[in-house]
């Protein structure tokens, strides 16, 4: 009888092994992957994630194989912002989700899930939970309506039963155990991004850009094995064309959005793998707890990749989520109380409002004239900047920047005009271009 | 150390068939129940994508039944349908209502072109989807005079009846009779009366006479009118301040005030709502590198879509220590709460003390207007000379003007007293109905009842379901509301029953949990 089993052992599901069983209690973690491995995913870690991973004692381990800056370029048709998210902004945020601000870190990286995760499970099993990999959960154990454990195949072949006082979903938005619970999804947002992406070297960018421009984005961090990602997307609606010839549109795409980041690719770019990609990728929300169960990480709440936050919120989940059983387990609290906790973090306000904020961008709509011309505020204007990058990365609340009195204020501080900018010259000709697909 | 070095990425042929190639030759070796090369297939997917999509059976699609029979088969293509085709375009929603609720005001701000009429069409079009599927909660219009129940049409021309949330008429002046009696006897005295500016000859005697009154009220005898409490707030900041003083403004305070900044200097501070300790530093932060120019501190008193309040007394103590001024804007609090109707200022034992007092009359005193008050006759003749919204606008009328004293009079009275007790048994009985629903009223009790919903399409959703169901209630959202915060702004009035505000919060918990079910969604309203 362990306290805890946890079904899917990667950013969600070895965060909370790990943090569970160094408060010193019963967790088995299992996985149907073996380590080290990949899973799809772009692997930006913003540096409220590398805070995470601090906090946790493991940000060395991951520095010490990968790339990490602080500053990070945003350019939107070609309106260059650079920034990094501010300690005091960091420091909030934690205070904030956490009740604690220690370790926060600002900068950030590109880290594979094949060393990421690899670091997790190993620092679950180094903390006391029994991790078993190659390892399938098939099957859910109830009694009374309530989850009790769980039955699955083995690595070897052989099935096995365990049972636990909780089972944690941590298996991914494909999740078993919500489709074995038959769990609605709520807050459905269809509108999505097609991406694909893969790992070239050759090249150094110097630290990661993002890019928009029209209807499309690309951007490129350097990452792990002395590589970098570069990963392009659209509206999901633009995908079967795009998919008529991948390489050739991952360079088109990247000539259009950026070309002179099509051109560093182009010319000294070699590509190391296979190109990846998904349009799976639409907005939703799970219940997060039940009966003998809860969910973490993508299995919760999964969302567009077009703001880079899902390993983050994957960890944050991992924290609120193992808080809250903590006082559960030692008798703090009922089990009631403290999933009405983690409920209430979780589907607050301000998740609502940044849930909404990606799922939004993740349309993929060109960009308005005004918030282009919002862009063009901001430069110059550092501080704003900043906030407006921890804005877009969930560190700041999205309804402290995006309100009325702040967005005057921004304009009339505006220290450029939209003058210099080529985009302005005749927007609406602009903006009708745009629409049409590229690939068409 | 796992990992060092490059030795230990895999390597993967650069040219297999990405994923997607690979999904579609699968579902269509599955339309010809050809499980084989499904199975076939399916080997070359990338270890990315299997331990992703795990709900698929990768490496046993060659087990599969072929004829289907059992249902399996079908199962697997759909879940590979979803990774294959965009999720929209299985599900096409109504273009009007996404339109209508994904999008708020602020995304038409800045219009692009030259031509400014045509540059207005994109909003419209919004305007019009909001219109059609009934969620535009703005420029409704009264059938009769509205009292604690109202006849309304909607800018569509729908037409209902119901609980009337949505007047501002704190104490229900608008059908006290001495407050009609006062109108007709101003009319029959001085005719509709508008002769210009209050520094030409716009004003009357009953003019001077509520001068004296507000500022019994306020405790500052020095009062300046305005023709509405805009003006006044927006008025009072551009008459004071120069380009090279500083605003510091709590980030809430009234549109009025934030654009009275805004036009005044380009050195504005927005603090935290309702944070001094956070004016202190920003006041410091000033003062250590300017110590020439003025400072104005402003905040509203009773915050009219928050329903709380600053604690002035620190604040004003915090302005004086630093050679600051403070501005306070009244206008919901001032008559309505407070002992004798001081408001705020009473609450807090502040009569007097403020440095500058500004309020309209819109909410408790049954008319348009506003006023600026100090101690200072100097402050007085100064606002009235370089405040543009003073000096060049019509002044109040007689009718307004006298209706306002005799509202003044009222509320330092007995019957004031009583008509507010009236108003917090209105208000109690509305917020403890809602609390005990469940639902999150935010601030203090006060005329003003913030229900808090959070995300706008709920909102919005909620305000059409009201709308139908007999409550008429003000829905907020941005910009007056920062993004994701939206409320229902529900102002009580004397006249209110405390059955009807029971009635009206049932029926409001009814339309929030449908219209939650309505979009399916998650979200509660805690704020973090
Ligand atoms: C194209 C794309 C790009 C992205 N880019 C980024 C990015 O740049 N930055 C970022 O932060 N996020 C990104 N994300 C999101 C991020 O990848 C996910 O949010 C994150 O992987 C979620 O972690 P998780 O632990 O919840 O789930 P997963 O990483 O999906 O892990 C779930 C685990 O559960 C296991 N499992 C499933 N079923 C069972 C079972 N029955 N028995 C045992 N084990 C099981 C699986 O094998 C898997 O290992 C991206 C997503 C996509 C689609």
């Amino acid at each position: 009888m362990y306290d805890a089993i946890v079904v899917g052992g990667r950013c969600a599901g070895a965060s909370t092994a790990l943090l569970l069983a160094r408060q010193g209690h019963r967790v088995l973690v299992v996985d149907r992957s073996s380590f080290p491995s990949d899973v799809i995913s772009t692997h930006f870690l913003w540096p409220h994630g590398m805070s995470y991973l601090n906090r946790w004692g493991l940000l060395d381990q991951v520095t010490a194989v990968t790339p990490t800056h602080t500053v990070i370029d945003i350019v939107n048709d070609g309106i260059p912002l650079s920034g990094s998210v501010p300690t005091s902004l960091l420091r909030e945020h934690f205070r904030d989700l956490h009740g604690d601000d220690s370790g926060v870190v600002q900068s950030y990286a590109s880290v594979r899930r094949r060393v990421l995760d690899q670091i997790l499970v190993e620092a679950a099993a180094k903390a006391g939970a029994e991790v078993r990999t190659h390892c399938t959960v098939r099957e859910l154990i109830t009694e009374d309506g309530r989850v009790v454990g769980v039955r699955g195949r083995a690595a070897d072949g052989q099935e096995f039963e365990e049972r636990a006082r909780i089972v944690v979903g941590a298996d991914g938005r494909n999740s078993f155990v919500a489709r074995t619970l038959d769990l609605p999804r709520f807050d459905e947002r269809p509108r999505c991004t097609f991406a694909y992406w893969s790992y070239w070297s050759g090249f150094d960018p110097g630290r990661g850009q993002i890019h928009r421009r029209g209807r499309l984005g690309c951007a490129v961090v350097p990452t792990n094995f002395g590589q970098n990602m570069v990963l392009v997307w659209g509206p999901s609606e633009w995908a079967r064309e795009f998919r008529a010839d991948v390489p050739g549109n991952v360079q088109r795409a990247l000539d259009f959005v950026s070309p002179e980041l099509g051109e560093l690719v182009r010319t000294q770019g070699t590509r190391e793998e296979r190109i990846y990609g998904t349009l799976d990728q639409s907005g939703f929300l799970r219940p997060l707890h039940g009966p003998g169960w809860v969910l973490v990480g993508d299995a919760e709440s999964a969302k567009d990749q077009c703001t880079a936050i899902g390993m983050t919120h994957a960890f944050r989940d991992a924290e609120l989520a193992s808080a809250a059983l903590h006082r559960w387990l030692t008798g703090e609290s009922s089990l009631d109380e403290a999933m009405a906790a983690y409920e209430g973090r979780r589907r607050s306000q301000n998740s609502a409002a940044y849930y909404d904020y990606v799922c939004t961008l993740s349309e993929m709509r060109p960009y308005r004239h005004d918030e282009l011309q919002l862009f063009v505020a901001l430069r110059g204007n550092q501080e704003e900047t900043d906030r407006f990058i921890a804005t877009h990365a969930d560190i700041a609340p999205v309804s402290e920047f995006f309100q009325a009195s702040n967005l005057f204020l921004l304009n009339d501080a505006a220290k450029e005009s939209s003058a210099g900018y080529s985009v302005f010259d005749d927007f609406a000709a602009t903006s009708r271009t745009y629409q049409q697909n590229l690939f068409a | 150390m796992p990992h060092q070095g490059a030795e230990t990425v895999t390597s993967t042929d650069l040219h297999q068939r990405d994923d997607g190639e690979l999904i579609e030759a699968i579902l269509d070796a599955a339309g010809r129940g050809d499980v084989e090369t499904m199975a076939r297939e399916a080997a070359e997917v990338s270890e990315m994508t299997r331990n992703w999509a795990t709900h698929i059976p990768w490496d046993d699609l060659a087990t599969l039944d072929a004829s289907g029979a059992d249902g399996e088969l079908a199962r697997v293509v759909a879940d590979l349908t979803e990774m294959w085709e965009p999720a929209h375009l299985r599900n096409p929603v109504d273009p009007d209502e996404e339109y209508a609720l994904d999008k708020n005001a602020y995304d038409f701000y800045r219009p692009a072109g030259r031509d400014l009429l045509a540059r207005t069409e994109d909003f419209y079009d919004w305007v019009q989807a909001r219109r059609r599927t009934e969620t535009w909660q703005y420029s409704r219009v009264l059938e009769a005079a509205p009292d604690s129940v109202a006849e309304i049409t909607n800018d569509l021309g729908k037409r209902t009846r119901g609980i009337n949330f949505n007047s501002q008429d704190y104490l229900s002046f608008n059908t006290h009779p001495a407050i009609r009696e006062a109108a007709v006897r101003a009319m029959r005295d001085y005719g509709p009366h508008s002769a210009g500016s209050p520094m030409v000859l716009g004003n009357t005697r009953i003019s001077d006479e509520l001068e004296v009154a507000l500022g019994e009220l306020v405790g500052l005898e020095h009062v300046t009118l305005f023709p509405t409490g805009w003006s006044a707030g927006f008025g009072a900041i551009v008459g004071l301040v120069r380009q090279s003083d500083h605003v510091v403004i709590d980030r809430l305070a009234h549109s009025c005030l934030q654009q009275g900044a805004r036009a005044a200097t380009r050195n504005v501070v927005r603090y935290e709502h309702l944070n001094v300790e956070a004016v202190r530093q920003h006041l410091a932060d000033i003062r250590s590198h300017d110590s020439r120019n003025g400072i104005l501190v402003v905040t509203d008193g009773l915050f009219s879509v928050d329903a709380d309040w600053p604690d002035l007394v620190t604040l004003q103590r915090v302005c004086r220590e630093h050679d600051a001024t403070l501005l306070v804007d009244v206008a919901h609090d001032l008559g309505s709460m407070g002992p004798g109707g001081t408001g705020v200022l009473g609450m807090q034992n502040l009569l007097g003390e403020i440095d500058i007092v500004m309020g309209a009359f819109s909410k408790t005193f049954c008319s348009n207007g506003g006023f600026v008050a100090s101690r200072s006759p100097a402050l007085k003749q100064y606002v009235k000379m370089f405040s543009n919204s003073h000096f060049f606008s019509n002044a109040l009328s007689p009718v307004q003007t006298a209706v306002v004293r005799e509202a003044a009079r009222i509320i330092r009275s007995p019957e004031g007293d009583e008509l507010r007790a009236r108003l917090f048994t209105a208000i109690h009985a509305l917020r403890d109905e809602l609390t005990g629903r469940g639902l999150t009223c935010m601030g203090e009790p006060s005329p003003i009842v913030p229900l808090l919903i959070g995300n706008e399409k709920l909102a919005r959703t909620a305000n059409r379901l009201l709308f139908d169901r007999g409550v008429l209630a003000f829905m907020v959202e941005f910009p007056v509301t920062p993004t994701g915060s939206s409320r229902f702004r529900l102002q009580v009035q004397a006249g209110h029953r405390p059955e009807e505000a029971r009635e009206a919060a049932r029926i409001i918990e009814g339309a929030i949990a449908d219209s939650r079910a309505y979009l399916s969604s998650a979200f509660g309203s805690a704020a973090r």
